[in-house]
């Protein structure tokens, strides 16, 4: 059995920790009567934690941020530079989610908050922080409204505030609302929205750990980062470590959609064979079809073709074996019916419609791959058009701001890479490769 | 005169808007100046309160021409030309008068591949418009959008920056058009994790009147 369950071990017994089995966990006294709050009590009253001592409980847990890129958090925590009297510090928590595909913070955010609040008050114990900023994406307004109610409840509560829990520690906790732009979740960008300008992303370094909102030292972290902090106080670093793949361990959300009987988010450990939860979790297929291809972390993580997927574990090494990343872990799974091209088609419109337009290569170069691609979606397309665009990803990838180009570059890229015979039969079967006069035919 | 001075390409902020509202209505009443200057608290520079200023102003303008930015711009106390840069960077904040309601149907990635065009497309014959127009009586506004983090629950929509309405198919589609030319508003919607219908038999919260659970996306081409 342990083979087959690839590197999480029994999950099928496991028992959920963020999302756990407990209901209305998201309401502030269900909480605390589930040890809501007592790894910040602990904390802020045992004098065996000092701030020290818990970034290195958070580092010894090998929690990888959960936003995308997977940097070690206790790491980055430590980056932040030594306190200086009267030089504020702050923390963002980066609720932004727009990542398509992925959808794991919004039901987070719903049904479980406080973890939220108290990883980003520890973190804020942790960095000796004066307060931290909660970015939501503004399209999650309704979530937005419950979490204000829940955060003044916490308030209320002395958990959040002045002379918290009367250790003399004090952390203000605002939620910001954003406004609709994928940009904002890119860290810099984030700190621009929440400044009150246009929300570019700026150019490193300065690193926020250096040069932050405000231009004082900042942390990013992503929701579901700061979710897990409170439960590796409470069960220790060492827990944490030893679920799922050892080298990025933990419990995960994924977020499972498109063509699969029993889509949703679901906790689990890290390492989960990929087709245990395509075919156990998910249920399969929807109506018996063949699975054709699958996205394993939001839409700029490189698409895998049903026959590269076995033996593939949702970890940060195993992905990149195979050829892809562990991005957001909002796998998207494709039928056998799927038209790649067209699929292709609306990623090219995200990214060229979400570029800030800051970078030349970004600008014009997400506007270059969706025109191609959808020239040869719409059966006007060359077959040199290929090479083109691979040749377009290529001036885009590592030549800008900000990620958001290479984001662009890598499913194109990769999606012709894996289903080149799909884009050339397209393109064979165009009117111009038939030698159609296409002013002719609209005429 | 450089020709694109004279005809710029890119709109600039007009230095004195015409006015689209009356001076008389073009004002904050004491609460929400009571609550733009609490918003303004929560920040080290008024500037980062701009953004929760405009949704207010949207809120109560329905949309944000120049001089309702100005007006915001002036209560939170920031320049009028930095804060128009913030209203145009973002989608949520209409530039232009909208309808009643606006149906903002997702169409990305998941969405594409799960019907939301057939959806789009049948919202666009339903109300006789395409999408980015406004019906005439000015009770619908149509816009296609980028992936609202509901991809599990797709094909879905957001109703005016509201509500979240998952799991579409045209019977719903029928049924919230009905509801919202009725003046109803649409409930939240929670969407119920596959693992708690297993070992909580159902929504984890009690607090929630409407729930959806994660469904197969319909395979047909024009959703039943
Ligand atoms: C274009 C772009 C968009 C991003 N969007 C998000 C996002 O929506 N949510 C998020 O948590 N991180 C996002 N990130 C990653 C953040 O920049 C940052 O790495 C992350 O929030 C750090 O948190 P973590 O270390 O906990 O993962 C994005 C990055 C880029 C380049
Ligand atoms: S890479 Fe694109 S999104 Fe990022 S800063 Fe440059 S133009 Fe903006």
């Amino acid at each position: 059995m342990e083979a087959k369950s690839g590197k999480a071990g029994d999950w099928r017994s496991y028992e959920r920790v963020l999302l756990p089995k407990v209901k209305d966990y998201h309401q502030l006294e269900v909480y605390e009567a589930n040890g809501g709050y007592k790894a910040l009590r602990e904390i802020l009253t045992n004098d065996k934690w000092d701030p020290t001592a818990v970034t290195n409980e958070v580092k010894k847990s090998g929690l990888k941020g959960r936003g995308g890129a997977g940097f070690p958090t206790g790491l980055k925590w430590s980056f932040m530079p030594p306190v200086v009297e009267g030089v504020p510090r702050y923390l963002c928590c980066n609720g932004d989610e727009s990542e398509p595909g992925t959808f794991k913070d919004r039901q987070l955010l719903e049904y479980n908050p406080h973890a939220v609040f108290e990883g980003m008050l520890i973190a804020s114990y942790a960095m000796s922080l004066a307060g931290s900023y909660l970015y939501i994406r503004g399209e999650y307004a309704d979530w937005i409204t419950h979490m204000e109610g829940e955060l003044k409840k916490a308030y209320d509560k002395g958990y959040v505030g002045k002379n918290i829990m009367g250790s003399g520690f004090s952390s203000e906790l605002v939620i910001h609302k954003g406004a609709g732009a994928y940009i904002c979740g890119e860290e810099s960008s984030l700190m621009n929205s929440l400044e009150g300008k246009r929300a570019y992303p700026r150019v490193k370094p300065p690193f926020p750990a250096q040069k932050g909102i405000w231009g004082y030292p900042t942390t990013i972290n992503n929701v579901e980062t700061l979710a897990a902090v409170p439960y590796i106080i409470n069960r220790g670093g060492a827990w944490f470590a030893g679920t799922g793949a050892e080298k990025h361990p933990g419990p995960v959300l994924y977020g499972i959609s498109g063509h699969v009987n029993r889509p949703g988010v679901y906790e689990y450990p890290t390492g989960m064979l990929m087709t245990d939860l395509i075919y156990e979790v998910a249920g399969g297929i929807r109506g018996g079809k063949k699975l054709k291809a699958v996205v394993p972390g939001g839409s700029s993580t490189p698409v895998l073709r049903a026959d590269m997927i076995e033996g593939v574990t949702m970890d940060a090494d195993s992905l990149r074996e195979a050829g892809s990343m562990m991005g957001t872990s909002g796998m998207l799974v494709m039928d056998e019916d799927t038209d790649m091209v067209s699929f292709l088609r609306r990623i090219t419109h995200f990214y060229h419609h979400e570029s800030c337009g800051q970078c030349t290569p970004c600008r014009e170069g997400t506007g270059w791959l969706e025109n191609i691609v959808t020239r040869i979606d719409e059966g006007e397309g060359h077959l040199r058009d290929l090479d083109l665009l691979v040749d377009l990803c290529s001036e885009m990838e590592g030549r800008t701001v900000c990620a958001l180009a290479d984001a662009a570059a890598w499913p194109v890229r990769y999606t012709i890479d894996r289903f080149r015979s799909e884009f050339e039969a397209k393109c064979r079967a165009s009117l111009v490769s038939s030698g159609i006069d296409l002013a002719e035919v609209s005429a | 005169m450089a020709d694109f001075i004279k005809n710029p390409v890119v709109e600039l902020p007009e230095r004195n808007p015409a006015p689209s509202f009356p001076a008389s209505e073009l004002v904050f009443t004491d609460a929400e100046k009571a609550q733009i200057a609490e918003y303004v608290e929560r920040y080290p520079t008024a500037d980062g309160a701009i953004m929760r200023a405009l949704w207010l102003a949207q809120e109560k303008f329905g949309y944000l021409p120049p001089d309702v930015i100005k007006l915001a711009a002036e209560e939170v106390g920031m320049p009028y030309a930095k804060a128009y840069g913030v209203a145009t960077f973002y989608t949520q904040y209409y530039k232009k008068k909208m309808g009643a309601h606006v149906l903002d149907v997702c169409t990305c990635f998941s969405c594409q591949i799960c019907g939301g065009y057939d959806m789009l497309h049948y919202l666009e014959n339903k109300l006789g418009i395409h999408k980015g127009e406004t019906t005439e009586d000015g009770q619908f506004s149509i816009q296609e959008v980028e992936c609202l983090g509901a991809c599990g629950s797709a094909p879905m929509l957001q109703v005016t920056n509201g509500s979240y309405v998952h799991n579409l198919t045209t019977d719903k589609v029928d049924a919230l058009i009905d509801a919202l030319r009725e003046g109803k508003s649409w409930p939240f919607e929670s969407v119920t994790l596959p693992q708690d219908e297993d070992d909580l038999g159902g929504n984890r919260r009690t607090d929630v009147t409407a729930t959806e659970t994660y469904q197969t996306p319909p395979a047909s081409e024009t959703i039943a």
